[in-house]
């Protein structure tokens, strides 16, 4: 990405203006995750005291073990777990063969349909959550997980289809052909050729599909109001009252549920950036 | 032709999804929002309950107020940033990777967290402002009905300038090095050469990255709802939220679906803005 060697020297900006800027939006974007980490370690009294202490000096885990042995935390870790990847998962096995064919084939409306994907993706949630929440209701899907896998494709699905389309599309086509000739399936050659040749783009679909479905809210909020079937981002909005809120557990709950995704975001980083870029740089 | 129907074949399972998920209950909100709540046709009565609600013009100010606010702001310090990220200094790799860090957090935990940080008595913000004399006395950040919405605007711009940043920064990454050099040889100085050579290159960029965070303003309602469900006193409702409560809270949801109507139609005018501009983007962006 940033391999241009520069052959004449740039005028850039002051050394120490650099620093004092990078210094400044790390500060601003770790800061409050410090803080969140530091206030889970805290003790109820070290929480609740003027001024704030910058460290704690005795540091418990009681926090987590609130969160993870007397609350609901696991269990909706658990859901959170199970709708994420099996929307992802479905997401992914219908965007494949859709994509397979926007990138390989013409056909009439394509372009009208393939515009209707990426509208499908800018809608605003929060105008279909009426009709959604009937339309489960009548098909007995409110509460399970089931109806919150089906209503995520929503937010999954098309973009999906239209990363991965243009994945496809920079696989060049005289491959398929090639195998056609010698005797492959149309089938054959997605599985065969299409796909492992674009790897890192199915890991970038799937790392952007897990992430936003864990993180989702207000369909969540809608769709699942039971205990079994909650997500995360319910159960840490209802923690706050649940326990009067206890700040220093929600701190720790919330450690609890940033950590995969920070650890997912950390190991893929590279693939996961790449792929959203893409289509800034390629216009 | 028959290479033809074999793309239909591939294409259907998805868009019988889609349709299902999305064409069908957009569908249903235009039938809703025109019938009482035992199915019989009504007109424009919902219509005009639910723009009679003292709530309504409020929620549609703030939701200015918000997207607006958000918007400026997220855009400003994410170029900012990407100018800042495209030089060359040690530790850029790092600094990059620690910026995508908020974006990439769960919209809930950044309101718990925030809303921990502003809380008024033991919050670590009040007291960062008052230990050196900047404010007087604590401030009640979210629940001061002047602050509280400066307070949503400054989290979601937190939240949303790192996507800002990078998207700029590919396209400040793929200038051809071209320009700068014709820039240095007609002896530019840095601010110029981001006026005139990064700022021109990068503009589609912004535009299409600003529509979709209007788009994304008007959807990700999580922050709001999480730390103050619209409150105080309706200070920070937004539409969806509006929406959301007149469904589930109210259980009104046939003026609710009225609502989504119009939701909607101002949503889709941007939608659609945003299409036209990404389809124009290839020709201008070389």
């Amino acid at each position: 990405m940033s391999a241009s060697v520069p052959t004449l020297k740039r005028p850039g900006l002051p050394g120490w203006l650099i620093f004092v800027g990078a210094l400044l939006v790390v500060l601003v974007c770790l800061f409050p995750f410090w803080w969140m980490a530091l206030s889970s370690i805290k003790t109820l009294r070290e929480l609740y005291t003027i001024p704030p202490i910058w460290w704690p000096s005795m540091p418990t885990l009681d926090n987590y073990h609130k969160v993870l042995f007397e609350s609901n935390i696991p269990r909706y870790f658990l859901n959170s777990l199970v709708i994420s990847i099996g929307s992802t998962v479905l997401a992914l096995v219908l965007a494949i063969f859709a994509s397979y064919g926007f990138a390989r084939f013409n056909f009439r409306g394509k372009p009208l349909l393939q515009s209707l994907v990426l509208v499908g993706q800018l809608l605003p949630t929060a105008a279909i959550i009426v009709p959604l929440f009937i339309t489960l209701r009548v098909l007995g899907l409110v509460n399970t997980y089931w109806g919150l896998i089906l209503v995520y494709m929503i937010i999954t699905l098309p973009l999906s289809v239209w990363m991965l389309t243009s994945y496809f599309k920079n696989i060049p086509a005289e491959l398929d052909e090639a195998a056609i000739i010698d005797g492959a399936s149309r089938l054959g050659v997605l599985f065969r050729i299409t796909l492992p040749l674009s790897t890192p783009g199915l890991v970038s679909v799937l790392v952007y599909a897990f992430v936003t479905t864990w993180n989702e809210f207000i369909f969540a909020l809608c769709f699942a109001t039971d205990s079994s079937v909650k997500t995360l981002p319910i159960g840490l909005a209802e923690f706050s009252t649940e326990f009067n809120t206890d700040w220093g557990a929600v701190m720790a709950a919330s450690v609890v549920m940033t950590l995969p995704i920070a650890i997912l975001f950390l190991s893929m980083q590279r693939l996961f950036v790449g792929g959203l870029t893409a289509g800034a740089t390629k216009g | 032709m028959q290479k033809q129907s074999t793309g239909y074949l591939f294409v259907l399972p998805a868009l019988m999804v889609l349709g299902m998920l999305i064409a069908y209950p957009i569908a249903y909100t235009g039938l809703l929002s025109v019938t009482d709540n035992q199915g019989n046709y009504v007109g424009l009565e919902n219509f005009s309950r639910i723009l009679a609600a003292r709530a309504t013009p409020t929620a549609f100010w703030n939701t200015l107020w918000w997207v607006v606010g958000s918007i400026v702001f997220q855009v400003v310090l994410g170029v900012l940033t990407a100018i800042l990220l495209n030089q060359n200094f040690r530790g850029r790799a790092l600094v990059r990777s620690v910026t995508l860090v908020p974006w990439v957090v769960p919209g809930i935990v950044a309101a718990t967290t925030w809303a921990w940080m502003l809380h008024t008595e033991f919050g670590i913000v009040n007291y960062m402002l008052t230990a050196p004399g900047i404010i007087d006395e604590p401030v009640g950040w979210l629940t001061n009905g002047s602050t509280v919405m400066p307070m949503m605007i400054a989290i979601n711009v937190w939240k949303m300038f790192p996507f800002v940043a990078i998207m700029v920064l590919a396209g400040l990454q793929s200038i051809p090095n071209d320009l700068y050099e014709a820039a240095r040889i007609d002896g530019a100085s840095f601010w110029e050469e981001v006026w005139y050579v990064m700022l021109p290159q990068v503009r589609s960029v912004i535009v299409a990255v600003t529509l979709l965070l209007v788009i994304w303003a008007l959807n990700h309602i999580t922050i709001i709802y999480a730390i103050t469900h619209g409150g105080p006193a309706n200070r920070t409702l937004i539409t969806p939220i509006q929406i959301f409560r007149t469904a589930f809270e109210s259980v009104q949801f046939n003026q609710a679906a009225a609502l989504s109507v119009m939701f909607f139609a101002v949503a889709i005018v941007v939608v659609f803005i945003y299409i036209r501009t990404l389809a124009s983007t290839p020709g201008e962006a070389q």
